[in-house]
């Protein structure tokens, strides 16, 4: 079976800096994964090679086998690979429920239709209520999505992010700048809608990352130090000498 | 997953499809009465020449809207797809075999084909990028045609412009579109067809997808949607219905020149389209009603109408960026509390005094452009219906009277009418 996300001899360079130096990372389908690493190590650089927001300097990328080289956003999204991001990304002026439902327009094979109503589509409308659902998100349906409190937006974005049917989702620090019990709110939603799906995340904190990935990569670098189940990864001795020292006492 | 899924399919799914499977009905078809008896009401002439002038620069502004307030896009030069889908009509008038065998109402189409072919080939390179990009594209692509005008006399006519003669039409039902009357009607059918697709339009996966594109082009890439061909569309639709705004302008104007082409055209539309409002599908409506009576009724009564609709642009950039259906629509939540008649009286008191002071303030600009350009010893001037001598005391001080303790007022004011504004938008018992 080939790995859902497969990196190899990967590389990025800004002018002279390189910032990935290197990466080979198979990613199985159905795994979580979760790529930490302490602040500068390319965590978010790696996604944006992988989603197409920057072309690789080296080394290939391949989804489901096929390769990523040179391919738009959209066309990666088409292939069947969504993505949330750090900042809260969605569509500000739209309401919630239009949020979702333009999330569902390509999957459902829309595509440039400019000549059907999309509030007669039973099958959009459901979908769009049931990914709502999902996210917890029915009673705000109708609101502009800028208005919604923080964790909302997240969740909204998280939800926009699995609408599209894809089985590979990515999320860029799904929890940053979130409260204790929202953290906990949005790992619930995060496991519950991509029960079957490959996960791969960004992730600062440890709790989340612990609990929710069943294999981590450690992101220093530009390199991956390791690559293991959350206990091999904790008692890796090069991972703690790096990184994970510190994280580790406070947990 | 799969339990997770399957929600209950009669609660809310239910709920929301009745809502939106009725399209709003009645706006409509009070437009389409408005339409069909307005001739009656307003009999003259001059009303008739005024209203076929309306309803080409509306179905001209929702084309432009299509761009800015749906697409996201700021176009400096759109006149051009109206100009050219006017001249290509004017063309078709002119060939006299084929014109005599096409019914004049059905001119429009062409011109709708033309601006799209035209938006077709600017769009495919000006759309790659929205935003300054996309602004510089149209306004270089603007003046480019523009220019053309002078060069390609053959297509445009040159300094005159190209003329020609509506009624060697195939007769429509009879109808030959001698009177204005009749033009009349043919525009507001138009109007109409052109206004009710443009809205279905809006409510289709790709005018959604414009709304997305507006609001966040990457997040929409990454919805499976590539941001330029979106923009792609929206514009060749925007094309398309600015061509056919300028097949009525050919039909009812018979002659088309430079002007309907140039960058002032385009920043009309800009300002008639901003005026209105672009965040609502009726906003540009309501510019081009506004504005083509300000153009036409105003500009009879002062030569400095442009002034005075420069400051109400101005102004409405400045203070109000949803424009005039903004306006309308800030009054919406007021109203669903039941508390608009609250804000009758603060507003009479403020908006009242602010009127003064702008009739003040009117009547100051107009002495004073009057003594600064009248004729030597033509001391007279009419302003409000009252004759005086421009060179006396009296009008003076009675006119910065006006403007100081109008505005003055106004101000005083306005704390009353904010705390109105407040209190009529806070439910009752909430803890605010």
């Amino acid at each position: 079976m080939t790995a859902a996300l497969q990196l190899s001899g990967l590389r990025k360079s800004f002018g002279k800096t390189e910032i990935i130096r290197g990466v080979d990372l198979s990613i199985g389908r159905g795994e979580r994964h979760a790529v930490i690493g302490p602040n500068g190590a390319g965590k978010s650089t790696l996604f944006n090679l992988i989603t197409g927001r920057f072309p690789q300097s080296a080394g290939t990328i391949t989804l489901h086998g096929e390769d990523l080289a040179g391919k738009a956003p959209f066309e990666i999204n088409r292939m069947g690979l969504s993505r949330s991001f750090q900042i809260t990304n969605i569509f500000p002026k739209m309401t919630v429920f239009e949020n979702v439902r333009c999330s569902l327009l390509w999957s459902m094979g829309y595509r440039y239709n400019f000549w059907s109503m999309v509030g007669r589509s039973r099958a959009l409308t459901e979908g769009a209520e049931q990914i709502l659902e999902q996210i917890n998100l029915t009673a705000r349906r109708d609101l502009p999505a800028g208005v919604l409190s923080y964790a909302e937006q997240r969740a909204l974005e998280i939800g926009i992010t699995i609408a599209g049917g894809a089985d590979v989702i990515m999320l860029d620090e799904p929890t940053a700048g979130m409260s204790h019990s929202e953290t906990d709110y949005i790992v619930d939603l995060i496991r519950k809608v991509t029960t079957g799906k490959t996960l791969v995340m960004v992730e600062h904190d440890m709790g989340v990352v612990f609990g929710l990935a069943d294999q981590i990569s450690v992101l220093v670098y530009g390199e991956i130090i390791a690559t293991g189940t959350p206990e091999a990864v904790r008692a890796n001795p090069k991972v703690q000498e790096a990184y994970l020292g510190a994280a580790l006492e406070d947990h | 997953m799969t339990d997770q899924l399957t929600t209950d399919p009669t609660k809310p799914a239910q709920r929301m499809r009745a809502g939106s499977m009725v399209l709003p009905l009645t706006p409509w078809v009070i437009a389409a009465i408005a339409l069909l008896i307005l001739p009656f009401i307003f009999t003259a002439n001059s009303a008739i020449t005024i209203m076929n002038q309306m309803a080409i620069t509306i179905i001209f502004a929702l084309a432009y809207n299509m761009l800015l307030g749906q697409g996201g896009m700021l176009s400096f030069g759109h006149a051009v797809y109206a100009g050219v889908g006017g001249f290509a009509c004017m063309h078709i008038i002119n060939n006299d075999a084929f014109f005599s065998n096409l019914p004049l109402p059905l001119l429009p189409i062409f011109g709708g084909l033309f601006g799209m072919g035209l938006a077709m080939i600017v769009g495919s390179f000006s759309t790659r990028k929205a935003g300054t990009v996309f602004a510089m594209i149209s306004l270089g692509v603007g003046e480019l045609i523009a220019a053309c005008s002078v060069i390609i006399v053959a297509f445009f006519g040159g300094e005159e412009g190209i003329s020609g003669d509506r009624t060697y039409g195939l007769p429509f039902l009879g109808v030959e579109f001698l009177q204005q009357i009749e033009v009349y009607y043919l525009i507001a059918v138009w109007l109409m067809v052109s206004a009710a697709l443009m809205y279905l339009y809006s409510r289709t996966p790709l005018g959604r997808m414009a709304n997305a594109v507006r609001d966040n082009p990457e997040r929409a890439e990454f919805l499976g949607y590539s941001a330029r061909w979106v923009r792609f569309y929206s514009f060749v639709a925007s094309g398309f219905f600015a061509g056919i705004a300028g097949a009525l302008f050919a039909i009812n104007y018979e002659i088309l020149t430079e002007e309907n082409l140039n960058t002032t055209q385009s920043g009309i539309i800009l300002l008639v389209t901003f005026l209105g409002g672009v965040g609502f599908f009726f906003g540009p409506i309501l510019g081009a009603i506004v504005f083509t009576l300000v153009q036409t009724v105003l500009s009879l009564q002062t030569e400095l109408w442009g002034f005075y609709l420069g400051i109400v642009f101005v102004v409405t950039v400045m203070f109000f960026p949803g424009g005039l259906a903004g306006l309308i629509m800030m009054h919406v939540p007021a109203k669903r509390l039941g508390k608009l008649g609250r804000l009758g009286l603060p507003y009479l008191k403020t908006l009242g005094a602010g009127a003064l002071g702008c009739l003040g303030a009117a009547a100051l600009i107009e002495m004073v452009f009057h003594v600064r350009h009248a004729s030597v010893g033509d001391h007279e001037i009419t302003v409000y219906w009252t004759t005086f001598d421009t060179h006396g005391v009296l009008p003076w001080v009675l006119a910065i009277g006006a403007t100081v303790i109008g505005f003055g007022l106004a101000r005083a004011t306005a704390p009353g009418l904010v705390a109105a504004w407040n209190d009529a938008n806070t439910p009752d018992g909430a803890a605010r």
